[in-house]
């Protein structure tokens, strides 16, 4: 999967990988993809929740190691 | 994209390092969903919105307050001052109780720039059509 743009959240507690996320989608067109990258466990709930409630897409979100990767296409 | 905004309605009303940091979380990470976040200070509450004010763990509890800084710290965990102005950054509304305020002597002057004075009518006509309303 390529990424248009990727945010490195690692060592980031919750909150912050959520409103990271929000800033650089803002600055995202419509059909590009954000790759996130974060190891706050909480991420693989708050993630999916995030693109429900703000109409982006979850592409995919998968586990490496510690770190989840979490592709986000931005809009509809 | 979004649908209709949500709005979230939060009353604080206690000064201590943990009910402190709720809000601001859920402040945050309210606005990161798209949502109105609107937060009413009051009573106690009031001082979170004070230049510089670093709230401290509450009782006996208060001597520890350095020690959960670090190890909040240690996790990554972003302080109270740096969620509060990613707070009034992202826009989320702030409100100080005009009479806590009076009862307390703290002046507009006192508090960190882009709060509205206001009372409970106000706070309570938002909170009418909020989808969310918490009291810390």
């Amino acid at each position: 999967m390529q990424a248009d743009k990727t945010l490195d959240t690692r060592g980031m507690a919750c909150p912050m990988p959520i409103i990271k996320t929000k800033k650089a989608m803002d600055e995202l067109k419509d059909g590009e993809v954000l790759l996130v990258i974060a190891d706050d466990p909480g991420a693989k709930e708050d993630f999916p929740a995030w693109c429900e409630q703000t109409g982006n897409k979850l592409v995919s979100i998968e586990e490496k190691d510690d770190d989840i990767y979490i592709y986000i296409k931005k809009g509809e | 994209m979004a649908q209709d905004k949500k709005k979230i309605a939060i009353v604080v009303s206690e000064n201590s390092l943990d009910k402190a940091m709720m809000p601001m979380i859920l402040a945050t990470s309210g606005i990161a969903l798209d949502a109105e976040v609107h937060v009413f200070f009051t009573f106690w509450g009031l001082e979170l919105l004070k230049k510089n004010y670093k709230p401290k763990l509450k009782g006996m509890m208060k001597p520890f307050t350095g020690m959960m800084v670090k190890k909040m710290k240690e996790q990554n965990i972003a302080t109270f001052e740096e969620l509060r102005a990613q707070c009034i950054e992202l826009g989320a509304k702030f409100y100080a109780c005009s009479t806590s305020m009076a009862m307390m002597g703290i002046k507009q002057a006192d508090l960190v720039d882009g709060v509205e004075v206001a009372g409970a009518t106000k706070f309570l006509k938002i909170a009418l059509d909020a989808q969310v309303t918490l009291f810390i």
